[in-house]
């Protein structure tokens, strides 16, 4: 019985009711999964022993976050401020023929409005773009400009057109309805693969054809002759749906600009201070260090709430005109509109395999569907991170891929939980499975033979990433016994007698993390004179738990409880360098140089403690907070030597790719009479280094999963192909996983050390999304297979698998 | 939202002389489809009139053989009422599963009917167990309530104040929620009553729910899964958008339907337990 799908009751009497609907339920979403997590000891002799590593500890920060008494976006009210309220495009392609502003301007409150013609003598008209290297033919990315407010034609639903500034949010949605735009409407593309056929309608004038940018990377020749000696060749679609990652928190914004000093202050949702000051200083012109981003806690952000939207440039630009303050904060209807999108990418894919299921090479054909404009970093995370794990565990040579950058008349797309590397994952092992069910091979038995083996790493791959440390096989064989795939067929049997069609699939993946944009990493420690410690950095939490991992690491190497670490994120006048929060690399880049600065705290402090105690520094020790002199067994602690004299440090480090890696197994069973797929169980086991705190990294488990869970079954973005009307605009027609819609995590680790971070670390914010693509699909083509279903494209929709169920059926 | 008059009412009197003198004012109930509809600016009342608090509007009884709603209880309260619970359980249950638990505490079985929304669950029920629906006007025969999609026998300024539910034999509802928005994309509320088997249809509808009587005739010489099983909705008949076509929603039907008769006839259907998330 799913929990979520129980029956409410079966009462005996007058009337029986069978309440078969999605019930929250009350028993724990998942099962306790610290009593299975077991360590593996490929231990690395020179990596730190995390003394508090691997704790189940409670979140510091949820007390205060459940109580209210956090500190959103929205919360910032800044005194003497106004609102705002966008004018948006209401049709996805047109031109502006003509903007009447002057009956908004005179209504009630309306304090200033402004269009793309003020965007444009602002300045304020390009995105910054990570997309500067060159591609195939070594041609250079065409990237267009984007002012604030559009200046004369609109690309999307939502694109900007005007913003009204009143004393009041109501005033300034009021005056909203008071602007004439005159369009003249043009034809739309809508599909990224209709957007690169000859004659479709072209977006921007220095775009030609829609491709803003084309590369290719492996070795082509190579893989044509792996294909030409091939046993087996095995071809697939897989397009990885356009999704709405929906944060919990709305985008908000509020803008101060200082006419004296010419500085802005801005509070917005943030992955990292450092990343949004510098989009926003590239979109202005404005220089860096006269932006001053403020932010506190962030309610969710999967890559979303990593861009310098235009909506803050153009609350910059109001700010500025008006010399007040600026706030908005977005409706859930705008955010389904204007928020970046995720995924979005359309992919072919080509196996070929020798007689024995030994992988001779891959052949990729990606399309990213950037939407209307490209965002930062939006073009680039669908290019880099397949490319790094483009084999991804296996040891196949050949592999190449093409890759463009294609325009629609959509929202911005960007990174979205993974970044692509859920994408090429799911490519990768629909393939692998696809083909071992085609030349009657076991799915976990291809997988073995063509894994790179434990003791060949570090591993250098066709594509010139270096595999520092993992285990494969241990991840392997540890999922499948957890699953109890063994007995599987026994379960499959049972559920064809109650007239259900039950699958297993599983995965094993790879994916970069590690590496980051800025030139170092950096943590700043203050001791104070009660004892307590206060670390700065700059990658800012969105719901990872930084206050409690960070002070952990912290802790441990001062050798202080947790508890007296506080950490203080998004504060500008630290002038701390470092990276944002994505790409998983948090705990490797920012978490680990919270332990080079807890080291590097006793190391200055140590001959300030000497002086106060009286001897040479090599007498004294350091332990728990406390320095003693092995000469006089006088003390003093850390509190009280920074209350002589300021105790301050900075660590700091730039660290390069490390591999978090893993296997995840789904069991489904699908009702063919409604098409619902239930998962019935699902199993991770993965390698994500040193484990700080198992909660948090369960916790960043169970909500990847889930999203990948919500990617497979229900979500996706859907837009009128004719009209490129937002179909899916609201929680009432995009579907969103539920709670309860999951019953059972199993999660278990197999930890091999990273040899990147003397912590041992690798990451784990996206593995769940990168793995469960792929161990989900697979689970139903697992079920679906033996009735000649062939694969159906995402998301796999009760509806769908009932027409493809009822299909196979009639076909028979 | 544009900004509007609010307006607490006193009396159902009250309430439906303003509505009556005034078209473009609305009356407030639980406000869960309405407020949505005003915060997207999509509809510009002068006033609303508050009538969520009116003691004519409140009460549950179970009296002669029929079971009296207020129009102003919330679906939680009419979930947890041991006094639905024992009359018409079926009933307890649908308002147990309408929406989300911040639905349920806000909206109305007033609200609901009131604006008869083509995927709501209420409707089916009041169809099904052949209610009456009681205004501030007149009593309405559930026969002649439901007038299509969005679309009811009420006129400006009546409220409904009750809704009187004749106690059936045995009743019972099934649904497959949308995954979204948790409305129905078919719920299928069967009750054997005095006047016969009434199997009302919400969710699927073309235009808004429906008695099948296909399947009451089937039904009518005693209710068995099997009777459905041979049935086919005709696909013409259901309604078509981006989560569901005619097809898969006339075949939601028909297994609704089944499982509801499975279990009012008490047999357990291979599959029963899994339906539908």
């Amino acid at each position: 019985m799913p929990a979520q799908l129980r029956p409410h009751a079966a009462v005996d009497g007058a009337g029986i009711c069978v309440m078969l609907i999605a019930i929250p339920t009350e028993e724990k979403a998942c099962r306790s999964p610290g009593r299975l997590a077991v360590r593996v000891n490929i231990m690395d002799q020179h990596h730190h022993h995390f003394e508090v590593g691997g704790a189940h500890l409670s979140r510091l920060e949820d007390l205060r976050l459940i109580k209210g008494e956090g500190c959103y976006s929205a919360d910032w009210n800044l005194p003497n401020q106004v609102h705002a309220a966008f004018l948006r495009a209401d049709r996805a392609h047109a031109k502006i023929v003509s903007i009447s502003t002057a009956a908004a301007r005179k209504a009630k409150g309306v304090l200033g409005v402004f269009t793309g013609e003020d965007a444009v003598k602002a300045g304020y008209v390009k995105p910054l773009s990570f997309l500067t290297f060159a591609g195939k033919d070594g041609k250079k990315a065409n990237i267009s400009e984007r002012p604030a407010l559009t200046a004369d034609r609109v690309r999307f639903v939502g694109d900007l057109v005007a913003m009204v500034v009143a004393e009041t949010a109501l005033q300034a949605q009021d005056a909203l309805e008071l602007i004439e735009v005159e369009y003249q409407d043009l034809p739309v593309v809508v599909s990224p693969r209709a957007a690169v056929a000859p004659g479709a309608p072209l977006l921007h004038d220095n775009v030609p054809g829609n491709l803003a940018f084309e590369q290719e990377a492996g070795d082509a020749a190579a893989v044509d002759a792996a294909f030409a000696k091939a046993a087996h060749v095995t071809k697939l679609r897989l397009d990885v749906t356009r999704v709405a990652p929906n944060p919990m928190e709305p985008r908000a914004c509020a803008v101060a600009f200082d006419a004296g000093s010419g500085k802005f202050t801005i509070h917005s949702p943030v992955q990292g201070i450092n990343m949004m000051r510098m989009q926003l200083a590239a979109y202005t012109g404005v220089a860096d260090d006269r932006i001053d981003v403020v932010a506190r806690d962030v309610g969710g952000g999967f890559g979303q709430r990593s861009i310098g939207y235009p909506e803050y440039v153009a609350l910059m630009l109001a700010a500025k005109s008006l010399g007040r303050p600026v706030k908005w904060v977005s409706s859930r209807s705008e955010g389904f509109m204007s928020d970046s999108h995720g995924r979005a990418n359309y992919i072919d894919g080509e196996l070929a395999l020798d007689r024995d299921g030994t992988f001779l090479g891959m052949r990729i054909d990606w399309i990213a569907d950037l939407g209307a404009y490209l965002h930062p970093a939006g073009p680039v995370s669908p290019m880099r991170n397949p490319v790094t794990c483009l084999n991804g565990v296996y040891k196949t040579q050949a592999l190449f891929g093409r890759w463009r950058v294609v325009l629609t008349n959509t929202a911005p797309v960007s990174a979205y939980r993974g970044a692509a590397r859920p994408e090429i994952a799911f490519a990768i092992e629909r393939l692998v499975d696809e083909a071992a069910a085609q030349m009657n091979i076991d799915p976990a038995e291809i997988r073995r033979r063509n894994f790179i083996p434990t003791d060949a790493f570090p591993y250098k791959t066709p594509t010139g990433s270096v595999y520092d440390i993992a285990d494969f096989h241990g991840v392997l064989d540890k999922a499948m016994k957890l699953a109890d795939v063994a007995g599987f067929p026994k379960r499959r049997a049972e559920s064809e007698k109650r007239g259900m069609i039950r699958g297993l699939g599983f995965s094993t993946v790879i994916e970069n993390s590690g590496a980051g944009m800025f030139p170092k990493d950096e943590a700043r420690l203050e001791v104070h004179a009660d004892g307590t410690v206060t670390a700065y950095s700059v990658s800012h939490s969105q719901g990872q738990g930084h206050e409690t991992t960070f002070a952990q690491i912290i802790g441990d190497g001062l050798g202080i409880s947790a508890e007296r670490v506080k950490l203080r994120q998004g504060i500008g006048e630290q002038g701390l360098i470092g990276n944002h929060t994505g790409g998983s690399r948090t705990i490797v880049g920012a978490g680990t140089v919270c332990h080079i600065a807890a080291k590097k705290l006793v190391e200055v402090a140590t001959p300030m403690a000497a002086e106060q105690l009286g001897c040479e520094p090599s007498q004294v020790a350091y332990a728990h907070g406390e320095f003693k002199s092995t000469a006089s067994n006088k003390k003093i602690t850390l509190g009280e030597l920074a209350a002589k004299k300021p105790l301050t440090v900075t660590g700091e480090g730039k660290f390069g790719s490390t591999f978090p890696n893993g296997c995840h197994v789904a069991e489904i069973e699908i009702d063919p009479q409604t098409g619902v797929t239930e998962v019935l169980s699902y199993v991770t086991v993965d390698d994500c280094g040193t484990v700080i705190n198992h909660t948090i990294v369960e916790g960043q488990m169970h909500g990847a999963v889930a999203q990948g869970w919500g990617q497979i079954f229900t979500e996706n973005v859907v837009y009128d192909p004719d009209t490129g009307q937002l179909l899916t605009g609201s929680f009432m027609d995009y579907a969103m996983p539920k709670a309860g819609w999951i019953k059972d995590i199993q999660i278990a680790e197999h930890t091999t050390f990273g040899t990147i971070s003397p912590l041992g670390v690798k990451g784990m914010g996206e593995s769940g999304c990168t793995a469960s693509l792929a161990a989900l699909t697979n689970a139903v083509m697992n079920a679906l297979r033996p009735m000649g279903v062939p694969p159906p494209d995402m998301p796999l929709t009760a509806h769908k698998l009932w027409q493809a169920i009822s299909a196979a059926k009639k076909g028979k | 939202m544009y900004a509007f008059q609010y307006h607490k009412a006193k009396s159902l009197n009250e309430a439906g002389d303003i509505l009556g003198k005034d078209e473009e004012a609305r009356p407030l109930s639980g406000g869960m489809t309405l407020i949505p509809t005003l915060k997207q600016r999509l509809a510009q009342p002068t006033q609303l009139v508050d009538i969520a608090g009116l003691a004519e509007l409140a009460g549950v009884e179970n009296k002669n053989g029929v079971l009296t709603i207020g129009a102003a209880t919330r679906h939680a309260d009419v979930a947890a009422s041991k006094v639905v619970q024992q009359a018409i359980p079926a009933l307890a249950c649908l308002a147990a599963g309408i929406g989300d638990p911040q639905v349920r505490n806000r909206g109305t079985l007033g609200g609901s009917v009131a604006n008869n929304d083509p995927a709501a669950d209420y409707p089916s029920a009041v169809l099904a167990l052949n209610a009456k629906v009681i205004t501030n006007r007149r009593e309405i025969a559930a026969d002649d309530y439901f007038q299509g999609m969005f679309t009811t026998a009420l006129e400006p300024g009546e409220l409904i104040v009750r809704i009187a539910f004749p106690l059936p034999k045995a009743a019972a509802y099934c649904k497959f929620p949308h995954p979204a928005s948790g409305y129905a994309m078919a719920g299928v509320f069967i009750a054997d009553t005095a006047q016969g088997v009434r199997v009302a249809v919400t969710g699927a509808g073309a235009s808004g729910v429906f008695r099948w009587a296909e399947a009451e005739k089937a039904l009518a010489k005693g209710i068995s899964a099997a009777a459905i099983e041979k049935l086919t909705l005709a696909a013409d008949d259901c309604n078509e958008d981006i989560h569901g076509t005619r097809e898969y929603r006339a075949q939601l039907v028909k297994v609704m339907a089944t499982r509801a008769a499975a279990a009012l006839s008490g047999k357990k259907l291979h599959g029963q337990d899994h339906i539908e998330g």
